[in-house]
């Protein structure tokens, strides 16, 4: 698979989120991209279509992004797919938490082009040397 | 490091979306959070208003908008601590969140403007501090949180950020901060058009509108003429049928610029909060009808009066706890705004149960401005008494407060509703409270009018302010202490020439037509020549040249059926503007 014809889906319930984070990956060479506003919406989408990788936000109103990271893990169609997951802090717990659910890597707003790229990247190269 | 997420256009696009987003949220948090005084065991709530500041706090991150960030992050800091109950809700508290929340609107409003300003957020950052570190003792027996204290509160001494960086640490559980489900609306599909777009859409379907008018008048012209021709039968059928989409259309289009009115109503819970925390009052402010749509015009025209007449209750209508005890009422006043439609009005009232208003002061004060005579003022009912109130300069408030009563105001309101081409009612009970009513129409651009005739001149009368029309002869005009009168049915209604209002010369015609016209809580009878029909018109603005000339009473244009223009009447305007109007 050819890295940037990757499809990617990002789940951020801000709108304006979703749209940094689109230009963003735009800019790191990924156009094929599209979006959910939650958890919740992100699932049935995740299950009726193909994406190859999920930006998640942790904080959401009806599923957080920990919680659709347990569901797409506990998923035996999607339990494959790369999760990054996007937080706010560095909070240890939090990360301890995400890893025990099976999270791909996070990365810590704010974040540039280059950073995401790089944490893509890195997911992918291990994907790949497994 | 702005520059680094998106191209230039593209930055600004989101920054706008940022700020329209941003906007949103800060104004629901208001409201969340003097729900939250009231309910402060609330976790969802508490987490739906964690989660709002941490979504600006992490967008805001990405456009270094750095002062954002750093109110956010410390409001958030609080926030988190209330949620994990190391920290109770009190009023400083809220004070302190609500003057983040503020802060964050100022800061915003630079972000808006480009000004490229700061703020000074030293006072603010103290005091969100501050809230953190001085929690009464009580709070001590809080399960679970006795631990905590002594170390938060320890380190919280030193700086903001390191002050809470433990707390956060301290408990996320991810059930808790997914469940609030329930209280959550599902947001539907929706997509965002500039205002602008409508607007134009808007216009061209009134000019949709004027065409098929036109049309409808033509395709009658013809039936008149070449009855039999069957092509002629087809012509209307598509011209009604052309109608009836119009209308269809017409109506979609309204629905579009439509807006709930909770988004005018959202904003009075913190103010009657802060209000009446400043003016030492107990006050329970509930909303009805939040949902009620109105057209966006409306919506943005009715905030100003709304605020002023909810301050007035809340200054004036309000009594204070002492005195409401003494009176046998709850110490607490309740003030309800409610939003409902009927037929094609919405009508906001804001009802409060405290004073009620005093004729007899509004009386004095009437005699001792000397806006009315004694005689004059002993002929009026408690209504006309009341109506006083909306004259420029009149205010009964004995103490000036930094609120309200310093004369100007109700006739600001009045004049800001007679615009929109609503109208305002009061009732009041002295001792029991006092309602007031505002009647405003759905839409403004669009009017169901009738047309009358005066002197070969045909004028517009909207529908909404007609109540009947009555066909009489001169005859049937009495005077009544110097002043025409009709009666109708045992009332008797004080007559107008509309031809004198408008100035235009020469008598009436052996059989006319009286118009009776509501103007608030008065009916007055519009004398006019022919009535010609009733249609559906779309108000064009008489232009700077008309309007320069200052015509009262005239409050549009229109273009009608048949081609002619045709000038739309501003009842109320028309009989102000008068000598000898009736008061």
């Amino acid at each position: 698979m050819l890295d940037q014809k990757m499809r990617i889906l990002i789940v951020d319930d801000f709108s304006t989120m979703r749209r940094i984070i689109r230009n963003l990956l735009k800019e790191a060479g990924y156009s094929n991209v599209d979006e959910a506003d939650d958890g919740a919406t992100a699932l049935p989408k995740l299950k009726s279509e193909k994406f190859d990788f999920i930006i998640s936000d942790w904080n959401m109103p009806l599923m957080s992004g920990l919680d659709l990271l347990k569901a797409v893990r506990a998923d035996a169609g999607l339990k494959g797919i790369p999760f990054l997951m996007v937080t706010a802090e560095a909070v240890q717990e939090n990360i301890i938490q995400a890893a025990q659910a099976g999270v791909s890597s996070y990365i810590v707003k704010p974040f540039t082009a280059a950073t995401l790229k790089e944490k893509i990247d890195k997911i992918i190269d291990k994907l790949g040397g497994r | 490091m702005a520059e680094d997420i998106a191209p230039k256009d593209e930055m600004d696009d989101i920054v706008h979306d940022f700020i329209v987003e941003t906007t949103e949220i800060l104004d629901g948090l208001d409201q969340r959070f003097v729900e939250l005084e009231k309910t402060p065991e609330s976790r969802e709530l508490l987490n739906a208003i964690f989660r709002s500041v941490h979504t600006i706090k992490g967008a805001a991150g990405f456009l270094g908008f750095r002062q954002v960030v750093d109110v956010a992050h410390t409001a958030e800091g609080v926030l988190n601590r209330l949620r994990q109950a190391t920290l109770t809700v009190t009023p400083s508290i809220m004070d302190a969140l609500l003057k983040a929340v503020d802060m964050l609107k100022l800061l915003l409003s630079h972000v808006k403007a480009k000004d490229g300003k700061e703020e000074d957020i030293s006072v603010i950052m103290a005091l969100l501090n501050e809230a953190q570190t001085n929690q009464p003792s009580t709070t001590a027996n809080q399960t679970a949180s006795t631990a905590l204290e002594p170390r938060s509160a320890a380190e919280s001494k030193a700086e903001a950020k390191t002050a809470n960086q433990p707390s956060l640490t301290a408990n996320q559980p991810s059930s808790t901060a997914s469940q609030p489900s329930s209280t959550v609306k599902e947001d539907a599909e929706t997509i965002r058009v500039d205002i602008k777009r409508l607007d134009s859409v808007l216009n061209m379907v009134g000019e949709l509108v004027l065409g098929k008018n036109r049309l409808a008048r033509l395709g009658a012209l013809l039936e008149e003429r070449y009855g039999e021709d069957d092509l002629v039968g087809d012509l209307m059928e598509t011209a009604s049928h052309l109608n009836l989409i119009t209308t269809d259309l017409h109506l979609a289009v309204m629905k579009t610029r439509m807006q709930p009115i909770g988004k005018v109503f959202g904003r009075f819970p913190r103010m009657v909060r802060d209000l009446a925390r400043e003016r030492g009052k107990e006050i329970t402010l509930v909303l009805n009808g939040e949902e009620t749509e109105v057209d966006k015009t409306v919506i943005e025209e009715i905030g100003d009066p709304l605020v002023h007449l909810v301050r007035n209750a809340v200054d004036h209508g309000i009594d204070t706890p002492e005195e409401r005890a003494s009176a046998g009422k709850l110490r607490a006043g309740t003030l309800t705004l409610s939003a409902y439609h009927k037929g094609n009005n919405i009508f906001i009232s804001i009802e409060d149960d405290g004073r009620g208003m005093n004729t007899g002061r509004i009386r004095e004060k009437a005699l001792e401005k000397g806006v009315a005579s004694k005689e004059e003022l002993d002929r009026m009912s408690e209504r006309e008494i009341l109506n006083f109130i909306f004259l420029p300069g009149f205010s009964t408030a004995s103490v000036v407060t930094n609120v309200s009563g310093r004369g100007v105001g109700m006739d600001v309101v009045k004049t800001n509703i007679t615009k929109l081409n609503g109208s305002i009612e009061i009732d009041t009970v002295l001792g029991r409270g006092t309602v007031i009513t505002l009647r405003l129409p759905l839409t403004l651009a669009i009017i169901q009018a009738i047309i009358v005739r005066v002197h070969g001149e045909a004028y517009a009368l909207p529908l909404a302010s007609v109540v009947e029309i009555i066909r009489i002869s001169e005859s049937e005009i009495q005077t009544v202490e110097g002043r025409e009168v009709i009666y109708s049915r045992g009332t008797v209604y004080p007559l107008r020439r509309l031809a004198n209002l408008l100035n235009a010369a020469g008598g009436a015609g052996e059989r006319s037509y009286a118009v009776l016209i509501t103007l608030g809580e008065k009916t007055v009878a519009l004398l006019v020549d022919e009535l010609l029909g009733r249609e559906e018109m779309v108000i064009k603005s008489t232009g700077e040249y008309l309007s320069d000339m200052n015509m009262k009473g005239v409050s549009g244009a229109t273009i009608t059926g048949d081609g002619g223009v045709v000038f739309i009447l501003d009842v109320i305007g028309l009989f102000t503007g008068m000598k000898g109007a009736p008061a």
